[in-house]
């Protein structure tokens, strides 16, 4: 186990390297001065190479390069340009928000998800699966900033459920329209799987055993085929928790929420590369781990699976 | 078996829980603060609170320095103060300094106000390290020398360049700004390199305020997020990319006409919410009690729904397409430019994509501003003409251009509007948009032709439109993105820098602008209006011609 | 946001085992299947709908998408309501938004399939050549599908689109760059399984060209899944530029595109204004949910193993 472990950490060394190549090219190529842009609309040259040298841009791009590098290993990611804040605590006072984001909406995916899944399964051909499958398809196709306007039109014109955006003073309640908006689609993802693998698991000897042996129609479901069904499901959460960032970006902005997706578009539009490497490079890592907590995950379902 | 799979969910969330009780801690702290604020209490019939007011970006500095956009500047106003201040009209009044005096348009002596103390305490009641004592004209000479050194890196310090000594300070010749001095404790003195008539209307400018030279040591790099200054309101709270709460200064040292305390009001939040469509809904839902922006689609409504209390004016700024003139097509082609003036009707425009919210622009200069020349000969709609002139240019089938414009969906809306009228003379105007950072960028190494620009006024004067933004010295960066380069304009413009005479400056001033009118190396578009949403119960906010952002909340009250 | 459905390749890898068939008939046998399944064939003829409408858009309007009506017939021709004469209704310029909606789709279909082609041609060669030659090669196109995995995909595009000068092309290459490896790491799983096959090695034995075994052999093998990824990414890819759209980077005006009429509509939503955004929005939702239903079919029906 611990060496599996291992093995994956080490593993996972040349990826995150890999990442950090990437990111400074994709940062150092773009057009665009991150120090005139510190200027305003107008500057003075001598000011503007003063700014340079000290974002060390005055250096060739393959001093930068290992400079980055080298910095990056002791995750010392440097200062936002724009408002010298360290990049560590930028992302670190912006992880709760985001944090909490993120397991709201996969709690909802999860519930929602599993649920319509395995009444699709047990109903197969019903007009309740075929409901809840067009449901998830449509939760699939519909662009996330518009579902979640129309959420907040609803939920704080209309009825004025919803106190409004942002986070308030903190109350979870603020949370509820930014979780389901992002979790409509995890949630319609992973009925869909759970559907299909309940149905490839409901027709298999065991199960079948376990049905004629007499037991319940629930029991069978629930203690056989669920659990069995759970594997696929779990892969789709550790996806889909790596890749929210992505949602993130649209339903933090459109909830004004100050999450890591604000601020690595805050820190695109505004060139302040320090920051994009930082968050990067911090999505990376999590993506990694969050992977292998889900490999690592395997074996509670299915006793087959070992890690040696 | 299932309570293994529960167990594993649990998990999954425990560990995003843990990440969010991170965020626990923080808000822990920010209990005290929230105590603090104390219940609307009566003050003469007018009410306190907290006003609550919903802008569009998080600013990205509170530190005067090295602030450089409105969306700091709104809220530098309310935490630092300068020697001299606008009035919402726009003209210079007194307000650290409470007078001053210059001879000759080169030496400029103030007469600083007793009284006026630094804030004593920020964040809750931490004691500051000035431990709130007074400012003296001591303050000032370090301040001013603290913005020009070098070493601070300060982007507005070639605002004062004129000071005298200001390039030997920058290098390394003296140690210190000779031109700066103090006379005694309320008395300073300011000594230019040469006569240069805007010089107080520069001061004005929100990079210029006193700073209290402990809290900047005791901070450095980090006095950005621990601002502190004179003014009406103190730094409580910033939350990035959420809020910036401001409190009460109950030291400061302004009263109002029947001797009560400023400013009435306990507290100012600034909320940051990116979505147009999101701030007006809320606004709506009386979340707010003011708001920046109102966006087109809204105006009606907005105008409608809440009469009086959605003010708006013209302002200072000027929207203009920029031809560089030493690039193809423009280059020495002035009767195509002129052609491109011609050839939009900037009325209907505004009209039926703006609501109506700008003033067609005849040349640089925006109405209010001082040498404004209302008997200006501009461009109007005549595409007639347009075509003939696009004939001569020597483009008889019509011409393929590309705008380049800077990703905002209010600049689109008018590029397409505008697309569609050149396209009726035989322009057709392709239209691209890249990132603020890419656009300036570009358009200042003279790589693009065509670009969207616009300016608002850092000081309210011409030199400040024509000097900067079309004298040969100021191509590049400093502002002069077309390159325009006219001898005789450069002449009468750099005359007027260091005119005295008023009169003489508003000839001189307005000879220039018809010259550039008559040059074209701009589309000349619109001159920006500002305006301000507030709930109907907000009272004592007065518009700045100035610009919205530049409004003071010291007067400002609730009256609910 | 967005699908990753290389999570399919636990099924996928295994689906072809022990099924020597000829393409052919494989191919029929999935059109047989697909037919039967209802919702499949509905997605199918959303598709076709939509196909048909972009390339017949002349003949089923009789505006110009560009033609700005204000100019002409002034304010009674903006943000006019759905009529007889304009079936959605106009935009803010007096443009008939059902003509727009109806060339969008051009722009749409343009984008998910030029996009999802790109990543086709770049993923099946590099998957393949991983899968087959294994070694060291595998290692490091591995390593690079990794590295792009790991990578927030969303900010991927944004800093490609965002600070290069924006055209349709940078689009689809960007968007085609980044979807590369999930079709790649599909591609190599299937080339993996279907290299142990008796068949295979049978032709390596008799001396075939590796070209030739690999076109001959193995891509045929590899082209069921690849046809599904590619369906399902089409719809993402659509959704994406919505998103897009949304953070201010999409298609540049005045080409009518759907993400682009959705989120400048979106503004005039609460004003009473729906139509400029809803039209759009379903029109997004349809062609997507068409994908994805069709994607979804494409997979139960290429999957022999459901066959019973």
């Amino acid at each position: 186990m611990y060496t599996y472990i291992i093995k994956r950490l080490m593993g996972a060394v040349p990826v995150i390297l890999g990442v950090i190549a990437l990111v400074f090219i994709l940062t150092t190529i773009v057009p665009g001065d991150p120090a005139r842009l510190m200027m305003g609309q107008r500057g003075d040259p001598e000011t503007i190479e003063l700014i340079r040298k000290e974002f060390g841009l005055d250096k060739p791009l393959w001093y930068q390069f290992i400079d980055f590098f080298r910095r990056a290993l002791t995750l010392d990611l440097g200062k936002s340009y724009r408002n010298n804040m360290l990049v560590t605590q930028a992302i670190i006072e912006r992880i709760p928000v985001t944090a909490k984001l993120a397991a709201f909406s996969m709690g909802i995916a999860v519930i929602l998800g599993v649920t319509f899944g395995i009444i699709s399964a047990v109903k197969q051909y019903s007009w309740l699966d075929y409901g809840s499958m067009l449901v998830a398809m449509l939760g699939i196709s519909a662009p996330g900033f518009w579902v979640g306007l129309l959420l907040i039109v609803l939920f704080c014109v209309k009825l004025g459920w919803i106190p409004g955006t942002g986070t308030g003073e903190g109350e979870l309640i603020y949370y509820v329209l930014p979780s389901i908006t992002l979790g409509v689609r995890p949630a319609a993802l992973i009925a869909r799987l759970t559907r299909s693998s309940m149905l490839e698991i409901i027709r298999q000897d065991y199960v079948r055993t376990a049905r004629a042996k007499g037991l319940s129609e629930r029991v069978v479901v629930l203690k056989h085929a669920l659990r069995n069904a759970m594997i696929p499901v779990i892969t789709i959460v550790g996806i889909q928790t790596a890749y929210f960032l992505s949602g993130a970006i649209i339903t933090e902005q459109l909830f004004s929420l100050p999450g890591i997706g604000r601020l690595s578009v805050e820190a695109l539009i505004n060139r302040d590369f320090p920051i994009i490497r930082g968050v990067i490079l911090f999505m990376a890592l999590l993506f990694v781990m969050i992977n292998l907590l889900v490999d690592l995950s395997y074996p509670l379902f299915d006793p087959r699976i070992k890690y040696e | 078996m299932l309570k293994r799979i529960l167990a594993v969910i649990l998990v999954l969330m425990l560990v995003a829980g843990v990440l969010a009780g991170c965020g626990g801690g923080q808000q822990a702290t920010e209990e005290p603060a929230k105590e603090e604020q104390q219940v609307a209490e009566k003050k003469d019939g007018k009410y306190g609170g907290i006003f609550r007011k919903a802008i569009g970006a998080n600013p990205p500095h509170l530190d005067p320095v090295h602030a450089t956009d409105t969306t700091s500047a709104m809220i530098i106003y309310q935490i630092f103060e300068t020697l001299v201040g606008l009035d919402s009209e726009g003209n210079l009044v007194p307000l650290l300094a409470e007078s001053w005096e210059s001879e000759d348009g080169k030496t400029f002596t103030f007469h600083l106000r007793k009284g006026v103390r630094f804030h004593k305490t920020i964040e809750g009641g931490t004691p500051t390290a000035n431990g709130g004592r007074e400012v003296t004209a001591d303050d000032w000479v370090w301040t001013f020398n603290y913005i020009c050194d070098p070493e601070t890196k300060s982007p507005r310090a070639y605002f004062l360049d004129m000071i005298k000594g200001y390039k030997d300070y920058r290098e390394g010749k003296v140690d210190h700004l000779p031109g700066v001095r103090k006379i005694d404790d309320y008395t300073l003195e300011i000594e230019l390199e040469y006569p240069y008539t805007p010089f107080i209307s520069v001061l004005a400018y929100n990079a210029f305020n006193v700073l209290p030279k402990e809290d900047v040591e005791k901070w450095g790099d980090e006095f950005n997020f621990h601002p502190v200054g004179t003014g009406p309101f103190k730094f409580e709270e910033w939350v990035q990319d959420e809020k910036v709460v401001l409190s009460r200064n109950e030291n400061y040292w302004m009263k109002d006409e029947e001797g009560n305390q400023l400013p009435y009001l306990d507290g100012i939040e600034f909320r940051v919410i990116v979505d147009h469509t999101v701030r007006w809904t809320e606004f709506n839902m009386g979340n707010f009690d003011g708001m920046q922006e109102v966006d087109d689609p809204y105006y009606h409504e907005a105008k409608e729904k809440y009469g009086d209390s959605f003010q708006e004016r013209p302002m200072m700024g000027t929207y203009y397409y920029g031809m560089n003139v030493e690039l193809e097509p423009w280059k020495g082609n002035k009767k195509l430019r002129q052609a491109m003036n011609y050839a939009i009707d900037r009325e209907a425009m505004i009209d039926l994509v703006k609501n109506g919210r700008a003033t067609p622009a005849k040349g640089v200069l925006p109405p209010g501003m001082f040498a404004y020349n209302p008997d200006l000969k501009g461009y109007s709609y005549d595409p007639e003409k347009a075509k003939e002139l696009l004939k001569e240019a020597g483009y008889p089938d019509g011409i393929n251009i590309t705008l380049q414009y800077n990703t905002s969906d209010g600049h689109k809306r008018i590029a397409e509007a505008l697309q569609q009228q050149y396209k009726a003379v035989g322009i057709n105007m392709d239209i691209k948009n890249v990132d603020w950072g890419a656009h300036l960028d570009s358009v200042e190494r003279s790589e693009v032709p065509l670009f969207r620009m616009g300016w608002v006024v850092d000081y309210p004067d011409p030199d400040n439109f024509l000097y900067v933004l079309l004298h040969s010295d100021n191509r590049g960066p400093q502002g002069n993105y077309t390159r325009f380069s006219n001898p005789k304009f450069d002449e009468l413009t750099a005359k007027a820098r260091v005119e005295t005479d008023q009169e003489i400056r508003k000839k001189l001033y307005q000879e220039a602008e018809q010259i550039v009118v008559e040059e074209a190396p701009w589309v000349f578009i619109y001159h920006y209006t500002t305006h301000v949403l507030n709930q109907p119960y907000v009272k004592g906010y007065k518009l700045p011609s100035f610009g919205e952002y530049s409004a003071k909340y010291t007067k400002v009250w609730l009256d609910k | 946001m967005e699908t990753r459905p290389d999570l399919q390749k636990e099924t996928t890898v295994t689906k072809t085992k022990n099924k020597k068939r000829e393409g052919r008939s494989l191919w029929m046998d999935g059109w047989i299947r697909l037919k039967k399944n209802k919702l499949a064939m509905f997605g199918l003829y959303l598709v076709i709908i939509i196909v048909l409408a972009a390339l017949f858009a002349p003949f089923i309007t009789k505006y110009d998408p560009y033609t700005q009506l204000i100019w002409t017939e002034g304010r009674a021709a903006q943000l006019s309501p759905p009529s007889a004469k304009h079936w959605f209704g106009t935009d803010v310029y007096g443009r008939d938004i059902f003509t727009r909606v109806i060339y969008g789709a051009r722009i749409s279909l343009q984008i998910g399939i030029a996009s999802v082609l790109i990543s086709v041609l770049i993923g099946v060669p590099l998957g393949a050549i991983a899968g087959y030659y294994g070694g060291l090669v595998d290692d490091v196109i591995s390593w690079l599908i990794n590295v792009i995995f790991a990578f927030p995909f969303l900010l991927f595009v944004l800093a490609i689109v965002a600070y290069l000068p924006p055209s349709l092309i940078i689009m689809y290459v960007a968007i085609g760059v980044v979807n590369w490896a999930s079709i790649a790491r599909v591609v190599r799983g299937q080339v993996l399984s279907v290299k142990e096959k008796e068949y295979v090695e049978a032709a390596n034995a008799l001396g075939s060209s590796d070209f030739r075994v690999i076109f001959k052999h193995i891509l045929p093998n590899v082209l069921a899944p690849v046809i599904v990824q590619a369906t399902l990414r089409v719809g993402n890819v659509i959704m994406l530029e919505a998103a897009l759209s949304f953070l201010g980077f999409g298609v540049q005006p005045p080409e009518p595109s759907w993400g682009y009429m959705i989120n400048q509509g979106r503004q005039f939503l609460l004003a009473g204004k729906w139509w400029w955004s809803v039209f759009p929005g379903i029109a997004i939702m349809m062609l997507v949910l068409g994908f994805n239903l069709l994607g979804d079919g494409l997979r139960d029906a290429l999957d022999p193993r459901l066959k019973q």
